[in-house]
């Protein structure tokens, strides 16, 4: 913690042995990983040593990730167990095989935590037992206390779940290495009282009382420290949630600001331009209103959809209101596009020869599709179009009959309206569809 | 501001006294800037609560009614309309809004609006619409028709069906040519028929939406979280 700034921060490398401490110490020390887990091993038969500063610098050190991750939340919002971790490859040193992210004690590696934790304690017993074969005298009053505390802390550490014990870890550092200090202080306390009071009475019946009189005062501390405690927990629940709240806040904060404000903004600038204005205003409701009442389960592959886009870009390009009324719905297909294609030529049509508000009507059922675009114009004789203009005859007829369906128009004083109608599948299209 | 006019009116017209119910002043005044002057503001109110006193108090033949209100037990003009029904006979509801979501227009008319129209419609359209209502005519914007063209499906009932299940072809084609666009004008038009067998029709699907529990009408209806 105390490292000067050119060293790679001290974490718990991804490329491990049993708990990556090893690796993650070379990293941060710029030394070999295999002399650090020789001298681990060697330091481990000197009284055990190595493996008690193993087992602390496991508990203590955070992962890469883990590490990452709170570097993260001290930014913003942590939410992220899959961000990426910047600093993987710094810690991970000398090896750049950048594993996957794995989460502080995660199912998979937890696994063979628990076995490799076993297997340790096993291995331990067995050096005891072997030592003592030998005729070494080992302090046996000490060691099976010290084995005792380090499980128990184990495994009540284990009990908790994984965000709890980010949220605890997130709390207890609160104040970065202070809070260590006081944890590993306070922890280190604990395991020399308790040893000394055991190793230091002669006989077992003072320490039973001695161990009475612990668990009172222990229970006490429980009794004063509980309402403390539950403070703590409902403030890191409250937390949580605000931060959930502080997170949807943001994002319609961002949406609004993006769109509405935007819109606002320029409003005021074209405030002189009516048409500017009301196509503005007609853009800017329809992007909010897809928002905030968007059907989250129907796909954009829908005829419905399709027609409603096309509406809105002619609404956009002309600046003439076009409301859209639908109807049952269907998936498009080929032959729908064309219905689209031509029901936009006689939308543009009506935006840009007739007057006032567009009505585009799409009725979709079991028979086929048919859309209607009527608009309050003065009218037009059909008949009098010049053979030149490919508008109407060539986009909204001659497509609409090349895939199999009809357009009609009729026009009138009070306005005009193109029909298109377009049967359901007929039978060619069918076995072409049938086809893999 | 329309009350000036109402000397050169020429003393045949009666007007129509209307209580403007929404929770935004300026949309208030904008509308009575809007309404003719065969129209009379009697009364404004900008919540469930007001609007239940002032509409108590004025008896207005029509309520111009927005259908998000603040107050009350949070139903907006749904239950304005519900906890004024004893009034229904007299007073007609309209409703205003700015939102066309199926679940917001659908459960103002079934408590009892005798129509809906988006706060988009023009001036003279909304003033029609206000004297429409209060003729105890219905009043059907494209979107309120499409809606019930999707609740009640599009092919014509058979006589076994109750009637109130299943839009007869005569009031299909109605609902069809107000989805398209039409005025209540160019459908009689369009089918040969007066604009008095128009009305009837429209308020006759009305009554049926009103009314139906048919069986998809109510899926329909709660799987847009209506009922």
């Amino acid at each position: 913690m105390t490292s000067p700034a050119q060293r790679p921060p001290l974490f718990r490398s991804g490329d491990r042995m049993i708990a990556g401490v090893c690796s993650g110490l070379a990293a941060h020390l710029g030394w070999p990983v295999k002399y650090l887990r020789i001298g681990m091993v060697l330091a481990s038969f000197a009284g055990g040593a190595g493996l008690m500063f193993y087992a602390w610098l496991w508990v203590l050190v955070p992962t890469a990730d883990e590490g990452a991750r709170r570097l993260a939340s001290s930014i913003g919002p942590a939410v992220s167990a899959s961000l990426p971790a910047p600093n993987a490859p710094l810690s991970a040193g000398g090896s750049p095989s950048a594993r996957p992210a794995v989460p502080w004690f995660s199912g998979r590696r937890f696994q063979y935590g628990k076995e490799l934790l076993l297997g340790a304690g096993l291995i331990f017993v067995a050096g005891i037992l072997i030592a003592r074969q030998l005729g070494v005298d080992l302090p046996l009053g000490t060691l099976i206390p010290a084995a005792a505390i380090l499980g128990g802390a184990a495994i009540a550490w284990m009990q908790l779940d994984e965000t709890r014990r980010a949220g605890l870890v997130d709390k207890t550092k609160a104040d970065q290495a202070g809070g260590w200090v006081r944890l590993a202080a306070g922890l280190a306390l604990v395991v020399a009282g308790v040893l000394v009071m055991v190793s230091g009475s002669g006989s077992w019946e003072q320490t039973w009382l001695a161990l009475l009189a612990s668990v009172a005062v222990l229970g006490g501390v429980v009794l004063v420290l509980l309402p403390w405690g539950l403070k703590f927990w409902r403030d890191l629940e409250t937390e949580r949630a605000g931060r959930v709240r502080e997170t949807e806040r943001a994002e319609i904060a961002a949406h609004l600001h993006d769109s509405v404000l935007q819109t606002l903004a320029l409003i005021q600038r074209r405030a002189s331009s009516e048409q500017d204005v009301v196509r503005l205003a007609r853009a800017q409701e329809r992007e909010l209103r897809g928002w905030l009442y968007r059907d989250q389960a129907a796909g954009s592959g829908q005829l419905a959809d399709r027609i409603k886009a096309v509406a809105a870009e002619v609404e956009d390009t002309h600046g003439h209101m076009v409301d859209v009324v639908s109807v049952g719905d269907t998936v498009m297909g080929e032959r729908h596009e064309a219905l689209v294609q031509a029901a936009r030529e006689a939308m543009l049509n009506a935006a840009r020869h007739g007057g006032g508000t567009v009505s585009v009507y799409l009725e979709t059922s079991d028979a086929g599709s048919e859309i209607f675009v009527k608009d309050r114009g003065p009218g037009f004789d059909p008949e009098a179009v010049p053979k030149d203009r490919l508008g109407v005859r060539e986009s909204i007829i001659g497509r609409m009959k090349r895939h199999g369906g009809t357009a009609a128009i009729s026009s009138g004083p009070s306005g005009t309206e193109v029909r298109l109608s377009l049967p359901a599948a007929g039978p060619d299209e069918r076995n072409g569809e049938g086809r893999p | 501001m329309n009350a000036a006019g109402t000397a050169g009116d020429g003393g045949n017209q009666r007007r129509i006294r209307v209580v403007v119910v929404d929770d935004h002043a300026i949309f208030r005044s904008g509308l009575k800037a809007d309404l003719d002057s065969r129209i009379d503001i009697v009364g404004e109110a900008g919540s469930v609560e007001e609007a239940l006193r002032v509409i108590a108090e004025q008896r207005p033949e029509v309520v111009l009614l927005d259908v998000h209100l603040p107050g009350g037990l949070g139903g907006g003009g749904r239950e304005v309309i519900s906890k004024s029904a004893h009034m229904l006979g007299s007073t007609s509801f309209l409703a205003l809004s700015v939102s066309d979501a199926a679940e917001d227009v659908v459960a103002v008319i079934r408590a009892g609006a005798r129509g809906y129209v988006t706060k988009t419609i023009s001036g003279p359209g909304i003033s029609d619409a206000v004297i429409r209502v209060a003729d105890g005519d219905a009043v059907f914007s494209p979107r309120l028709a499409g809606f019930v063209l999707d609740a009640f499906g599009t092919s014509p009932s058979d006589i076994a069906d109750d009637e109130l299940d299943r839009l007869s072809a005569r009031e299909l084609e109605v609902m069809r040519l107000i989805a398209r666009g039409y005025s209540y004008k160019e459908v009689a038009k369009e089918l040969f028929i007066s604009i008095k067998t128009v009305e009837t029709h429209v308020s006759a699907v009305l009554r049926k939406l009103q009314l139906s529990s048919r069986h998809e009408l109510t899926k329909w209806a709660a799987e847009r979280r209506l009922l």
